[in-house]
Formats: C-alpha cells, structure tokens, sequence
C-alpha cells in the first residue's frame, strides 16, 4: 500500500466516523443499490433494444439492415435519407394526417363528454341515474373483437363505410373516461356550484366556466391515452376503410409487414416506424405523469 | 322546505341526465345494439347483399365440424397461455426491481418503457427484422445455440412461440407499471414493522407485499387474459400468409376477420364471436371467483 493510499483512506475513515457509519456498513449499504442498478440496467437494455435497433436501423443504408453479420449502427450513415424515400414510397403524409384528424376528434369529443356525462353522474340525482350508470360501467369489460363484426355490419347500414364517418364516429367514446372523469368530479365542492347557482349561472355554463376547468388534471391523462388508444388502433380502421386515402398509419404500414419480391425496403420501413413511433414518444416524454395516470388507471393497452 | 323550492331542486336534477344523455345514446347504438344484434346475426346466413337469412343453430353445428375453428381455439389458448403467466411473473419481478432506491432509476425506467409506445403494427415491422433467420436474435443466441440460421417465422413449432415473445416484450413494461402503482400504494410502515420484527426482504415481500398487491394482481390479470384472447394484429401482420404457417397463428380474433372480411360470411364470423365471448366470459369469470370478488381500487 502506497502512502497515498493510506492518507486517503485514513481520510475516507475519518470522513465515515464523522457521518457516525462503520465502513462495513457503507458497503452494505451502498452495494445493493449498486446491484440493483445493474440488473436494471440490463432489463432496460433487453426492452430498450428492439426500439434503439428501429430508430438506428432508419439510418442504415438499405443493405444494411438485414446484413449478416449484424450491423450494431449504421456504417454508412444516410442522414434523412430514408425518411425523404419514406414520403415517395407510400403517402405517408396523408396517413399522417388521417391519424392526426382521427386522434384529434377522438380526444377532443371523448374528453368533452366524458367530462360532461361524469359532472352528470356524480353531481345530480336524476331518475334512472344508477341504471345508466351501470349500463355504461358495463361497456367498459366489453372486447372489441366481439363488436367488430356487428357495428361494421351497423355501419355498412349507415352507408358509413370507406368514410371518416366510418373510421371515427364509432371510436369516439369511451365509457372508461366517463368512470374517471365522475370520480374526479366527486371532488368538485358543492358549495362552489350552489354559488355560481346563486350568482344566476346556468347549468351549462357552471359545466363550462367551472366544473370543466376543475377536471383538467384529469381531462389530461384522459386525452393522453385516448390519443395513444386512437393513434395506435389497427383492427377497425383496417377493416373499415379500403381506400388508401383513407387508411391511417398503421394500416398503411401493413404494406411493410409483408415480404417484398421486387426490392428491399426495409430501412425505409423503419424510418416510417420511427416517425410513427415519434408523436407518442413525444407525448410520453413531456406529459409522462399524465400518460402513467391515464394508463395504470385504464389498463387500455392492448 | 317549501313545494316551490322542491321543485326548483326537482328541475335542476333534470340537467344531470341531460349531460348524461349524449353518452347513453352512444352506447346505445354503437354498443348495445351492436352486441344484441350479434347475437341474431350469429343465427343468420348473411353475406351483407341479401337480407340475413335465419338457420338457427346450424352456424354452430358447422363450426364444431369446422376443423379450423377448432385448431383456433387450440392456438388461441396457447397464446394467451404464453401471454399470460410469464407477463404477470417478469413484469412484477420489473416492478420489484425498480421499486428500490438507486441512481439512475428513473432513465432505466424510462428505457424499459418505451416498448409500450409504439403500436402493434411498427412492432411487428421491427420484430420482422430483429427475427430475420439469420438476424439480430439468432446473432445474440448462437453463443448458446450454434446455430446459424434459425427459422422464427416460418417454424411452424417456433413461429407461436416467436409470437407470444413480440407480444410479451411489449407489453410486460405496461404491466410493470401497474404492479409498481400497487407497490407504491403499500404503507411504508408496514414494511418497517417487518423489519423491526426481524424479518428479511424476502420474507416482507412475501408475507407483507404480495398479499396487498392481490388487488393489483387480479386487475392485471384479468386485463391480460382479457387482452390476450383478443389477438389479432400480431398474427395478422407477421405470421406467414396471415395465420401461417400450417394455420398455427390463427387465433379465434384472426378467424373473425377472416370469415367476416375476407370471405363475408357474416354469419359465421358473428358466431365465433359468440364462442369467444363466452369463453372470455368463462375465463374471466372465474378468475374473478377464484379472487373471491376483490375489486381493483383506483386509490
């Protein structure tokens, strides 16, 4: 042992009597900590890595992708490259904006009136309340896969078909929201109504000017997983649109899932993977508080 | 309190179900109708051009002779088998680990997230590549396999269990989440009364944490079961010609889309609807029972 080493660890000891802590413990302490950041370091790693593979993958040339052996990053890097193809290959710009539109309506009409029907339910005791209730708490358990067949044949009927019509009115509720939004509205003091009562507002404008706002917390984690919920969705718009005008991103994305004969594309296909991925890891990253809420109370993922 | 104030009161109550009306009526005719009319039509002969057609329960009798509907119940079961147990086992073991207190927890956790983000169809893409036969995956695991190619996809023994690994992979850090909201909502008190008493971490998670976390369990449970029995867009969009190879990746929600939009035959896919429901109903059911009734608190 160096004496340097030991003037430092006679300092380190010293330091360690001063907090009033044994070495030992330090270690005992310290160590754990230490571990349980290794394996989740590794965790992470191992469901981080597909995600990392996609967005550097949108970088390789198109050679690149599927080369054996493994290319870990790009070697020739492409800049946008890939991204400017994306736009010529498919028409990724209308997609975009399909799935904009669609999200949009989705999360301004579910939030309004879920909000609405919530203030309803738990602020008022109108005949007939708790059957409703109950009726709309019961579409919560229902799966789609068991209503995709009726409402398109519903659908068909109105003629809604290959329409935005179709592709959004029948998604543009959901009774979870409404079970959150009555028990945030619980909360709404009654004395804080019955004032704006006294002061002459009306029913609907208390709703707007009062309770609304007051739900803003909630209206947040609501609209955050109605848009994950909406931007994500593949089972309806697949089969209630045929027109690729019409088709969102992920249904327009299909034609990237299935092998191509005629070239390659595949690093392409991961630049339009990643600018789809893009919005919601955007969302996720400045309003994650919001997105966890939404999500842990939802269970909407799926 | 005076009639005219009752009154007053009466009328103001009134706007609760005018607020609540829009919803109802929505659920009403995109909900409920919808499913009662399932019901009827699963008793149809209906290809949309005509008028359904009423032949009882000859739609069920020809899906009990029907050999691939049968097959899909196997594989149905298989996947929410695999989709099911494992989630519930690592994402709680997840949970438990970024529950502790260390440095850098919170960008691990961020990274072990983003999984959930992306939607099904991009993790198919994604997972096409990272499963190519001689790609990122069999490159990883030739240290254990030797093997140079390995055919993920187009197996028909592997290609079901390559499936359930995408959907687990993106979905076990959305199950974290909820276990760790469960961790969380355990006093801190009671972990340290068991520490007083002189019990080890192991036996507090065991005996203290895993009891309370019941709640937590039965919801995720039921949700992933839930979720499970739904599969589509996996086997739609990566297995070999949509439920390939050899049908092993047709599931019960693969076959409604086939019968009802590829084929058009209303009547048949409505039926297979039925059956599923009513085996979700089942399923879940009895999870439910066997939790003896205990809700999921939201607090």
């Amino acid at each position: 042992m160096t004496e340097r080493t030991q003037v430092a660890l006679s300092k380190f000891d010293a330091s360690v009597a001063k907090a009033g802590v044994q070495p030992g413990l330090l270690l005992r302490k310290r160590l754990p900590g230490f571990l349980w950041f290794l394996v989740a370091l590794l965790i992470a790693i191992t469901f981080a890595f597909p995600i990392y593979f996609m967005v550097s993958s949108s970088f390789k040339a198109e050679t690149e992708v599927l080369a054996t052996p493994v290319h870990w990053y790009p070697y020739e890097f492409q800049g946008l490259l890939n991204y400017q193809r994306a736009f010529e290959v498919v028409p990724l710009a209308r997609f975009f904006f399909n799935s904009a539109f669609m999200a949009t309506v989705d999360v301004i009409v579910t939030v309004f009136f879920s909000a609405l029907a919530g203030y309803g339910f738990a602020k008022f005791r109108f005949r007939g309340r708790r059957l409703l209730f109950a009726f709309i708490m019961s579409m919560i358990a229902v799966p789609f896969q068991i209503l995709v067949v009726p409402l398109f044949i519903q659908v068909h009927s109105f003629g809604w078909v290959d329409s935005y019509a179709g592709l959004i009115i029948p998604g543009i509720m959901n009774a979870f929201g409404i079970f959150m939004m009555r028990q945030f509205a619980y909360g709404i003091p009654d004395e804080l109504l019955d004032a704006a009562r006294i002061d002459g507002a009306g029913e609907f404008l208390i709703f707007r000017r009062i309770v609304f706002p007051l739900l803003a917390p909630a209206s947040a984690s609501l609209a955050v997983i109605i848009f994950l919920f909406s931007w994500n969705n593949f089972l309806w718009p697949l089969i209630v649109t045929r027109s690729q005008d019409l088709a969102t991103i992920p249904v327009g994305m299909t034609v990237f899932t299935q092998p191509h004969s005629d070239q390659p594309r595949w690093a392409v296909a991961m630049a339009v993977s990643t600018l789809a991925t893009l919005p919601v890891a955007l969302l996720f990253v400045f309003f994650q508080r919001y997105f966890v809420q939404g999500l842990v109370m939802s269970g909407l993922k799926g | 309190m005076s009639n005219v104030s009752q009154s007053f009161i009466a009328r103001r109550q009134r706007w609760g179900f005018y607020f609540v009306l829009p919803s109802v009526l929505f659920f009403v005719i995109f909900f409920l109708y919808p499913i009662l009319s399932g019901f009827y039509y699963s008793l149809t002969d209906f290809t949309l051009l005509r008028p359904p057609q009423w032949v009882g329960l000859q739609n069920y009798q020809d899906l009990l002779k029907d050999r691939l509907f049968i097959k899909s119940i196997g594989v149905t079961l298989q996947f929410v088998l695999g989709s099911t147990v494992p989630v519930w086992i690592i994402s709680l073991l997840a949970a438990v680990v970024f529950f502790q207190k260390f440095r850098g927890r919170e960008v691990l956790k961020l990274l072990f997230f983003t999984p959930v983000l992306p939607s099904l169809v991009v993790v198919a893409v994604v997972w096409r590549i990272l499963l190519h036969p001689s790609g990122v995956l069999t490159t990883l695991l030739r240290p254990f396999t030797g093997l140079g190619e390995i055919n993920w996809l187009n197996d028909p023994v592997l290609s079901p269990i390559s499936m359930i690994l995408i959907n687990d992979w993106s979905i076990i850090p959305f199950y974290m989440l909820i276990w760790l909201a469960g961790l969380t909502g355990i006093p801190e008190e009671l972990r340290d009364a068991a520490r007083v008493d002189g019990a080890n971490p192991l036996q507090s998670f065991l005996r203290i944490e895993l009891p309370l976390l019941r709640p937590t369990a039965v919801f995720v449970a039921t949700i992933s079961t839930i979720n499970a029995f739904q599969a589509f867009t996996l086997q739609y969009t990566i297995s070999p010609g949509r439920g390939g190879p050899i049908d092993v990746n047709t599931t019960m929600g693969l076959l409604i889309w086939k019968y009802g939009f590829q084929y058009y035959r209303m009547g048949d896919a409505a039926a297979v609807s039925v059956i599923l429901f009513a085996i979700i109903m089942l399923v879940t059911g009895f999870q439910l029972l066997f939790s003896r009734g205990e809700q999921y608190s939201l607090n």
